[in-house]
């Protein structure tokens, strides 16, 4: 962790962006500040940084919020990853944001050691859950109900290992936690992650696609 | 010569407030001392010679006065009751109407019983979707209502989302995870969201929804922060033994651990798992006093009592502690 990772925080209100600002460590150096979605693209663009923190609603645009910026802005920043970040606690708000290409999403709520690490995670190019995260892909792919992909290259079901470290996960376990809990290397429990946040992007399962489409307020 | 009889006493032609159609046949039995029956018959029949029973029937129908109701003056009168509505009689009149119209225009071709006829015959459709236009109206007007009133609620939903919402996010995050402030301010937001998302949410009666308020009442009374997963399909009522045993282990995780707790619920078809896990000084079940009855009765006591099974152990990596409980699908018909 020798250099700081670049960010750019984008955020309607500026008392949210300048006291997230005070409370990243320094691993995390913010670059630039965006306040709608026409800026954030601008800033993205012009800044390039590693990580972008996007808030899910944001004005400006053609009012498609977070997920606009990360579509609109992703071709101009090509090694640039985003971190959902929003006020609401339902996931089902954030499925826009990560099928538009998030790597993953925390509420505002987290403090700011959180967010540092969750910034780190991602710059690493790995994908960061929240336990209600997943618990909501639990819940989407239906593995609570007991369907299973049969094969790795599915992308509408979980495979046996990936609901496994979903639940871990929803239960309120570290990464570092559910690998001891699994016998199972960091890295495997990464690319687990990663994989199932691939599911969740490219998965055409009516459920997703239908919270995606009628995405509520919150 | 003799007297002339008495004429003998007649009931006074009026129509019963009880009718299958206008009430005129049986006023009329009535009134001459007949039975119904014949009077109906009569009437069918003369109807035949060129609708002179109809006529009748109409001309009696609109001039008999309805007799007085048996109750007392001061309440209202209750309304005139017919067994065949109204509407089908008219629209059964149009029609009858509509054909003699037709026979007629067939014969002599006038112009005037042709509109006529086709009066006769819009007049019955009306009767006919009538009420039912009515009705569909009704919803339209209903309906586009509630829409006016739910994007008024959406819309300060937003505004406060907007202001409000992140306000108490900014000073959660800002007073540390569980310090008061940050707990008063978790409190408010929980409360906010509730309100501006009431109704969106499912029946409060289930197993989830159930652990999630106790986990707002605690974390107003401990330094701890909750965070209640669920999926699945919970058929878990609250007032189970489940759901006792869940919030036992939340309220000792919220005293004896506080911080952050993590509560997950899976609810599949077969089998409905709880999981509490905390970050705390941790627990062992082996080296509490026999006369502390806490987690052995109240949680693996009460668990195992209801055909289930209730595990506490240290959490991953040897942190804190786990409470696990488990419900087979098919034992869960308690008592």
């Amino acid at each position: 962790m020798s250099e700081a990772i670049t960010v750019v925080v984008v955020d309607d209100h500026s008392i949210f962006r300048s006291g997230l600002r005070a409370d990243l460590d320094e691993r995390v150096l913010v670059v630039g500040e965006a306040g709608d979605v026409d800026s954030a693209v601008t800033a993205v663009a012009e800044h390039r940084p590693q990580v972008v923190l996007l808030d899910v609603h944001l004005p400006g645009g053609q009012g498609g919020g977070g997920a606009e910026v990360i579509s609109r802005a992703s071709p101009r920043a090509p090694g640039t990853r985003f971190l959902a970040l929003s006020v609401s606690d339902s996931a089902e708000d954030v499925v826009g944001v990560i099928r538009a290409g998030a790597r993953g999403y925390i509420t505002k709520g987290s403090s700011g050691a959180e967010v540092s690490r969750a910034v780190a995670t991602v710059a690493g190019g790995d994908a960061v859950f929240s336990p209600r995260l997943a618990g909501f892909v639990l819940d989407a792919f239906g593995a609570a109900a007991g369907e299973q992909a049969q094969t790795d290259e599915e992308l509408d079901r979980l495979s046996a290992r990936e609901r496994e470290v979903m639940r871990l996960i929803a239960r309120g376990y570290s990464y570092k936690e559910v690998a001891a809990e699994l016998f199972i290397s960091i890295k495997t429990v990464e690319t687990h992650v990663s994989a199932v946040l691939r599911k969740l992007q490219l998965s055409s399962r009516h459920e997703l696609t239908a919270w995606a489409l009628e995405r509520r307020l919150l | 010569m003799s007297s002339i009889p008495a004429a003998p006493h007649r009931v006074p032609l009026l129509r019963p407030r009880e009718c299958v159609v206008g009430g005129v046949s049986v006023g009329l039995a009535r009134h001459l001392g007949w039975r119904v029956s014949t009077v109906r018959w009569l009437f069918a029949a003369t109807s035949l010679l060129a609708g002179a029973g109809i006529l009748f029937y109409a001309w009696l129908w609109s001039t008999v006065p309805v007799e007085e109701p048996v109750t007392d003056a001061r309440a209202p009168a209750p309304p005139i009751r017919h067994r065949i509505p109204l509407r089908w009689v008219g629209v059964t009149a149009c029609l009858v109407a509509a054909v003699v119209l037709l026979f007629v225009w067939e014969d002599t071709g006038g112009v005037a019983s042709g509109l006529m006829f086709t009066l006769a015959v819009l007049l019955a459709a009306v009767g006919v979707l009538g009420p039912w236009a009515i009705r569909l109206w009704h919803e339209l007007m209903a309906e586009r209502t509630k829409r006016v009133r739910e994007e008024e609620r959406a819309e300060m939903a937003a505004h406060l989302h907007d202001s409000v919402l992140q306000t108490l996010a900014l000073i959660q995050n800002r007073a540390g995870a569980s310090s008061e402030v940050a707990r008063i301010a978790r409190a408010q937001e929980r409360e906010l969201r509730e309100w501006l998302y009431a109704g969106v949410g499912t029946a409060d009666s289930d197993l989830a929804s159930d652990l999630k308020d106790y986990a707002a009442a605690l974390e107003l009374d401990y330094a701890v922060r909750f965070d209640v997963v669920a999926v699945g399909q919970s058929t878990e009522r609250s007032s189970g033994e489940l759901a006792a045993a869940a919030r036992e282990a939340m309220l000792n995780a919220a005293r004896h651990a506080g911080g952050d707790v993590s509560v997950y619920i899976e609810g599949s078809t077969s089998a409905v798992d709880v999981f509490i896990r905390d970050r705390g000084p941790g627990f062992d079940a082996a080296q509490v006093p026999e006369h502390r009855l806490g987690v052995r009765e109240s949680i693996i006591g009460r668990m195992r009592r209801a055909g289930g099974s209730g595990t506490v152990g240290r959490g991953a990596g040897g942190a804190g502690t786990e409470v696990h409980l488990h419900f087979d699908g098919g034992r869960r018909d308690e008592q």
